[in-house]
């Protein structure tokens, strides 16, 4: 498959990203100048925050950049920027610190959004909606009356300790609820999803909820309780916070989850020529839903089938979602996808919208390897079918009809023996000769239909043998690397190299003759060549053609080499895999 | 004179003991396959073995691998081997697998009793006998490929097929109704011609041929 060119319309956006970049970048160097400035606490706990701001930074743009139209990355950013501001509460300046308290929690929010957009970075139902948009709030809103009412807050309007503690309750609880509804969602949306995205999802929702739960449970209970160093819970909360941008890209990344909803990746890679089998996959890669797969509407057949003419089955599932794909009024097959992973089947019409000529010109395609494949299998069975009979044939021949034959001429000459000289003894005598006859003439049948050695030692034996009797020189050579064959190649091997010596006897005029057998890769290869008048080919030949069709049965290629006055070369692959 | 006889067709064995009767051989046993042929001669060690070459259980060349392995054991043991057609390899591959006693016949030619009779008891005093058949499409396929036998006279090259299928010298005079020095004169011309040492040893005289033509 041939690389994906960027688009153009990717451009403005690579560059925009770098923006995004030196953005961050610069503040972080601000920030990290103004923290080392004034500090009080110790400076690599400080820096934490500036630290947290780069990882979220760069995994996001890093997301951003791999999945343009997800929007894992943009949360990721927004994460970098939160942890930014929550870093100013620490710098030795009135008005940053209060932005600082502001938004020193938001980053929780931030990881609420993330666990509850993943994968596709998009919201995908108003109750999470909800979730998210209540986080946000009890992360900004009500963290107001938390530093208006805090006494060593600079915007203290009320040193009142029972207005204080009410804030904080107000916002723990509704901060609470809404973990425990996150929770809730998430792991509704793992039970739903098929074992396979479960796999990807299992680890990072459980990380994202973990995470989103640790940090104020482990502040607000378990260090009340255990009287743990204040210094210790930072640092264990930020080492978890830190790694979670990571575990998210990595999932978003590894776990095929792609592209979701935007169809210009997918339009470019219509505008590349690559191989239409890939059609499917592109279109997974788009949709963000690696088992998406497309099948086609046979309307004679009554059936779907996959790009390769095989049957297709329609599922009854309710985690399987199709879509059908209309072209001009007409059905030309369907998008299966993970509707647990794509809720909204109008995506995927959307997608197949785009695609259905692309499906349509495939569905040709497959159409047409679905009846040649039919035609191959059915003349197939009947070559090995009619190579099994001849060799029940030749085998009952030999045991049964010459053992009697021969029997019969025992007695024949125990007569002849026996009858004095006269009519009676002529008679016999004619028998016994006419016999003798049959018996030649059944042995020479038998190896018509089956040469002895082909059943006894295989195609090596059978064509030394086969090339021994011809009327004009003729090399053989086998390269030893060709082991046992299955008995419908060593049949067909066989007939190539008996028709292609008469051909060569009988149309060449050749002096000499060659056979070359070999192997290459998996392919038997025959090779047949004289050193005759040449222009022979498959049109003119009857000889050819029978080659050329029983070669055709067993998926093999004929070819034929033979210039006027060069001689003739007939080379035959034929596959030997099961 | 006992033999052990490989046989799996039925009217063939029916065939073969007809003849054997006829010229007063004891049939010691008759085994249906491969390896029951083997078990008998090692259990009834006859003076002769008579195998049809496919024979279960593989029935593909068993009887002959039979004979072969037979013959590695006792190289001495004379054994006729019968085939439907007869080959080059199988020819060649009996001949080096002993020094005397070997005979490689068409089934066929148990209907010509006296002469079948008269092969066995070639095999059975260390002699060799191969199909006229397998002997003539050797001298053919030699005449096309070697100058040296191409260039021999008709006559010369009926010599040197008789000498391959085993023939002594007073029966090739026999049958082609000359004298027995004119075969003799004849033979070392041949030998002269082909390069080939002479020999009064009749199995390696067969065997120089025969591995001659089957080059």
């Amino acid at each position: 498959m041939r690389q994906i060119r960027p688009s153009t319309l990717e451009r403005p956006r690579s560059v925009a990203l770098v923006h995004v970049a030196i953005g961050l970048v610069l503040l972080v160097a601000l920030e990290v100048v103004l923290l080392v400035d004034g500090s009080v606490e110790p400076t690599w706990l400080i820096l934490a925050f500036p630290l947290m701001g780069c990882t979220y930074g760069a995994a996001g743009i890093e997301a951003w950049r791999r999945r343009p139209s997800n929007r894992v990355g943009p949360i990721l950013v927004l994460g970098a920027w939160a942890w930014l501001l929550a870093g100013l509460h620490n710098v030795d300046n009135e008005f940053l610190v209060v932005v600082g308290q502001f938004s020193s929690t938001l980053g929780v929010a931030v990881v609420v959004h993330l666990v509850l957009a993943f994968p596709s970075g998009r919201l995908p139902d108003v109750t999470s909606r909800w979730i998210v948009a209540a986080a946000y709030f009890t992360t900004t809103v009500l963290e107001v009356p938390l530093w208006l009412f805090d006494p060593d807050s600079p915007a203290l309007i009320s040193d009142d300790p029972s207005l204080e503690r009410l804030a904080e309750w107000t916002q723990r609880s509704i901060g609470s609820v809404i973990l425990v509804a996150m929770s809730v969602v998430a792991f509704r949306r793992l039970r739903a999803a098929t074992p396979a995205a479960r796999r990807v999802l299992g680890p990072v929702l459980g990380y994202g909820i973990f995470t989103a739960v640790m940090v104020p449970v482990s502040a607000n209970v378990i260090q009340p309780l255990t009287g743990m160093d204040p210094i210790t819970l930072a640092t264990i909360q930020l080492a978890v916070l830190a790694v979670l941008p990571f575990a998210f890209v990595i999932g978003l990344l590894s776990g095929g989850f792609a592209r979701t909803g935007e169809l210009v990746e997918l339009g470019v890679w219509l505008g590349a020529d690559v191989d239409r089998p890939e059609l499917a996959v592109a279109l997974a890669g788009t949709l963000g839903d690696p088992s998406v797969d497309v099948a086609f509407w046979l309307p004679d057949q009554h059936r779907y089938v996959d790009a390769a003419g095989q049957p297709f089955p329609r599922t009854v599932d309710q985690r399987r979602g199709y879509a059908d794909i209309v072209l001009a009024g007409r059905h030309v097959g369907v998008i299966a996808y993970d509707a647990t992973l794509i809720p909204d089947a109008e995506l995927v019409r959307t997608a197949g919208r785009v695609l259905a000529i692309a499906i349509d010109r495939q569905r040709l395609d497959a159409e047409l390897r679905a009846s040649r494949d039919a035609l191959r299998e059915s003349r197939s069975r009947i070559v090995e079918a009619s190579d099994v009979e001849r060799r029940r044939i030749a085998r009952d021949l030999h045991d049964g009809l010459q053992g009697r034959l021969i029997l019969l001429g025992i007695r024949a000459r125990r007569l002849t023996d026996r009858l004095p000289d006269g009519d009676e003894h002529t008679e016999a005598e004619a028998v016994r000769a006419g016999l003798e006859v049959a018996i030649d003439e059944l042995r020479d049948l038998v190896h018509g239909v089956m040469p002895a050695l082909l059943i006894e030692r295989g195609l090596h034996a059978a064509t030394e043998e086969l090339v021994d009797r011809m009327p004009i020189p003729t090399e053989f050579a086998a390269a030893e690397a060709i082991g046992p064959l299955p008995a419908t190649v060593e049949s067909t091997a066989f007939f190539v190299v008996a028709e292609g010596l008469a051909n060569a006897l009988k149309h060449s005029g050749a002096e000499r003759m060659a056979v070359r057998l070999d192997m290459i890769g998996d392919d038997l290869l025959i090779e047949v060549s004289d050193d005759g008048i040449g222009g022979a080919s498959v049109a003119n030949g009857r000889g050819l053609r029978g080659i050329e069709d029983r070669v055709d049965v067993l998926g093999g290629r004929l070819r034929v080499d033979s210039p006027p006055g060069g001689g003739t070369r007939m080379s035959v692959e034929v596959p030997c895999g099961s | 004179m006992r033999v052990v006889i490989g046989e799996d067709e039925a009217l063939l064995r029916e065939g073969l003991s007809l003849v054997l009767a006829q010229g007063g051989i004891d049939v010691a046993a008759i085994a249906g396959d491969a390896v029951t042929l083997v078990q008998q001669v090692i259990e009834h060690l006859p003076d002769l073995v008579i195998t049809d070459i496919r024979m279960p259980p593989g029935n593909a060349d068993d009887g002959l691998r039979a004979a072969l392995e037979l013959r590695a054991a006792r190289p001495d043991l004379p054994i006729v081997v019968l085939s439907q057609h007869v080959q080059r390899q199988y020819a060649l591959e009996l001949l080096e697998g002993g020094s005397v006693g070997i005979g490689y016949l068409l089934k066929q030619r148990i209907t010509d009793i006296d002469d079948f009779l008269g092969d066995l008891k070639r095999v059975l005093d260390g002699g060799t006998v191969l199909d006229r058949e397998v002997v003539a499409v050797m001298v053919e396929r030699a005449r096309r490929t070697d100058g040296a036998v191409e260039s021999l006279t008709p006559r010369q090259r009926d010599v040197l097929a008789l000498v391959a299928e085993g023939r002594s010298n007073a029966a090739i005079a026999r049958q082609l109704g000359i004298a027995e020095k004119t075969v003799v004169q004849h033979t070392s011309l041949v030998y002269d011609h082909l390069g080939l040492p002479d020999s009064d040893d009749d199995h390696r005289r067969v065997l120089a041929v025969v591995r001659y033509l089957a080059r």
